[in-house]
């Protein structure tokens, strides 16, 4: 390793032993072998599975929008929200979404954890009746400092009230106390990727696709005279 | 590592690859979390003032580590963990349990205070500490499931809580664009590049308010609201970011040149540097 008593000397040699050692290492992992107990591997797999997507539901953006404006149903709304085809991009296995960008309510009251859906209704357009059922829905959503809990109010087929219910973060929630209804709506531009931490408004998003996932299930049970789930179930039920 | 990571790839039939990749994911943390107590961190933890034999994934991290360490001064030290602990950041969100270590944050320890053993492959606590391997960890990671894609197909992106891999060009055939979060406004980009066959990650102040200590202080960082680095591994990308953070615009530039690493810094005021 370069001494480090002349550092404009030892520079040059600096650069280069961190970027090799870098992948030196990479090299020596990988070659040392992966040996993994399948069984385990499957446990972690199943156990991440139970409570976090693997990647960004793809309709997410549209549930917050949808979740704003109080009306559209969780799935249909994405034609809109997709500001132009773009035929390169059917090659990829998964391709992101560009949520629009153009569709920001204007700012609403910040300051209470709580979403209030009020203040974007009289913005929502004519829409069929929401597929959600009555109830209070959980659903969990994770970050990279931890998992969220968000509970979405469903009165009348519309969302009234959502939040952060449960905060299982390593650090303290208070940065999403004031997540309002602007957070929602998430831009990413036509880039093919954003770099720079998940958040844990990403997290929010999350909980709040799988709370109206189940609320949308259940109703969807209760239409077909199924027996339905229960509002506020254990979110990790599937 | 909490993190939700997505992985892109340009064709269909892969999936045992990806599958391969993202197992990388989990086997890195199960040996690398400070949350766990059983993890081999946490056992090596436990065992200051042995010389303790290590895996070669615990051993090459925690070496490269210390490299980082060393040349960036002190700005990356992976014995932050204690202070880590202290500052709240001590629970494993997935069980929910609290891991404490019971060392005092203002025990002085640092990088200095950890041997490393090449030919034996042993790593030596010379005094009670907490190793935090966090970004170091999940860029090794990352770099695993690089190596892994990189075996079935060129063109493929990795993405771990933010920090990405770009393989290859994107299905257009240009090479991947990157957008870089805007620090202060959530849901808006300050700026993008361009990556083929090479990390890019950034370091940002505005994801859980100011988590990245000076660890020459003990202090929070506060002259950088966003870094990012592009490196030829997320391993490097990531700990060069953190360290760009910690060093502050100035510095934090100098480092990389001296690196030869490309990276952005925007100051708290928005004031951009580039390297």
């Amino acid at each position: 390793m370069p001494p480090a008593s002349s550092p404009n000397k030892a520079n040059k040699k600096v650069a280069n032993s961190l970027v090799a050692l870098s992948s030196a290492a990479v090299l020596a992992v990988y070659s040392a072998g992966y040996v993994r107990t399948k069984a385990a591997a499957e446990k972690f797999v199943q156990q991440a599975d139970d409570r976090r997507p693997r990647q960004a539901p793809p309709a997410r953006p549209e549930i917050v929008e949808a979740s704003l404006k109080t009306a559209p149903a969780p799935v249909p709304v994405e034609a809109k929200a997709e500001p132009k085809p773009e035929e390169a991009r059917e090659k990829p296995k998964a391709v992101e979404k560009a949520p629009s960008a153009d569709a920001a309510p204007a700012p609403a009251p910040a300051a209470a954890p709580v979403v209030a859906a009020a203040p974007a209704a009289a913005a929502a357009p004519m829409s069929p009746p929401p597929p959600w059922k009555d109830g209070i829905w959980k659903g969990w959503g994770t970050c990279r400092h931890g998992d969220i809990q968000a509970a979405v109010k469903i009165e009348n087929g519309k969302i009234t009230q959502a939040g952060v219910s449960d905060c299982e973060t390593r650090y303290s929630c208070d940065i999403i106390d004031k997540l309002p209804p602007e957070v929602l709506q998430r831009q990413t531009a036509d880039v093919d990727r954003v770099g720079g931490a998940t958040q844990s408004s990403d997290a929010f998003y999350y909980a709040v696709y799988e709370a109206l996932r189940q609320a949308a299930e259940a109703y969807k049970a209760d239409a077909a005279g199924a027996p339905a789930a229960a509002p506020a179930a254990p979110p990790q039920a599937n | 590592m909490g993190t939700l990571v997505t992985i892109h790839v340009a064709r269909p039939g892969l999936d045992e690859a990806v599958e391969r990749a993202f197992q990388w994911f989990y086997d890195v943390e199960r040996r690398c979390t400070r949350f766990d107590p059983k993890s081999e961190l946490m056992r090596l933890s436990a065992q200051a003032g042995t010389a303790v034999k290590a895996s070669d994934m615990l051993f090459e991290t925690v070496r490269f580590a210390l490299e980082v360490a060393k040349e960036s001064g002190g700005a990356f030290d992976p014995t932050v963990g204690h202070r880590m602990e202290a500052r709240g950041y001590n629970r494993e969100h997935r069980t929910r349990e609290t891991v404490h270590s019971g060392l005092e944050p203002e025990a002085q320890v640092s990088y200095r205070d950890v041997a490393i053993d090449v030919p034996e492959k042993t790593i030596t606590l010379r005094r009670p500490l907490v190793i935090d391997l966090g970004g170091v960890a999940k860029g090794l990671a990352i770099d695993m499931a690089a190596q892994e894609l990189k075996r079935v197909t060129g063109d493929f992106t990795i993405d771990a809580g933010g920090d990405l891999y770009l393989g290859g060009r994107n299905p257009k055939g240009e090479p991947w664009s990157v957008g870089i979060r805007h620090p202060r406004i959530d849901g808006q980009l300050i700026d993008r590049v361009y990556a083929s066959d090479e990390a890019v990650c950034t370091s940002g102040d505005y994801e859980r308010g100011q988590h990245v200590i000076d660890p020459r202080t003990g202090k929070p960082a506060t002259a950088v609201a966003s870094a990012t680095v592009m490196a030829p591994s997320a391993m490097l990308a990531d700990a060069a970011a953190t360290a760009v953070f910690v060093l502050g615009p100035a510095e934090g530039i100098a480092f990389l040149r001296r690196l030869e690493l490309k990276g952005i810094i925007y100051t708290p005021e928005l004031e951009r540097y580039e390297t």
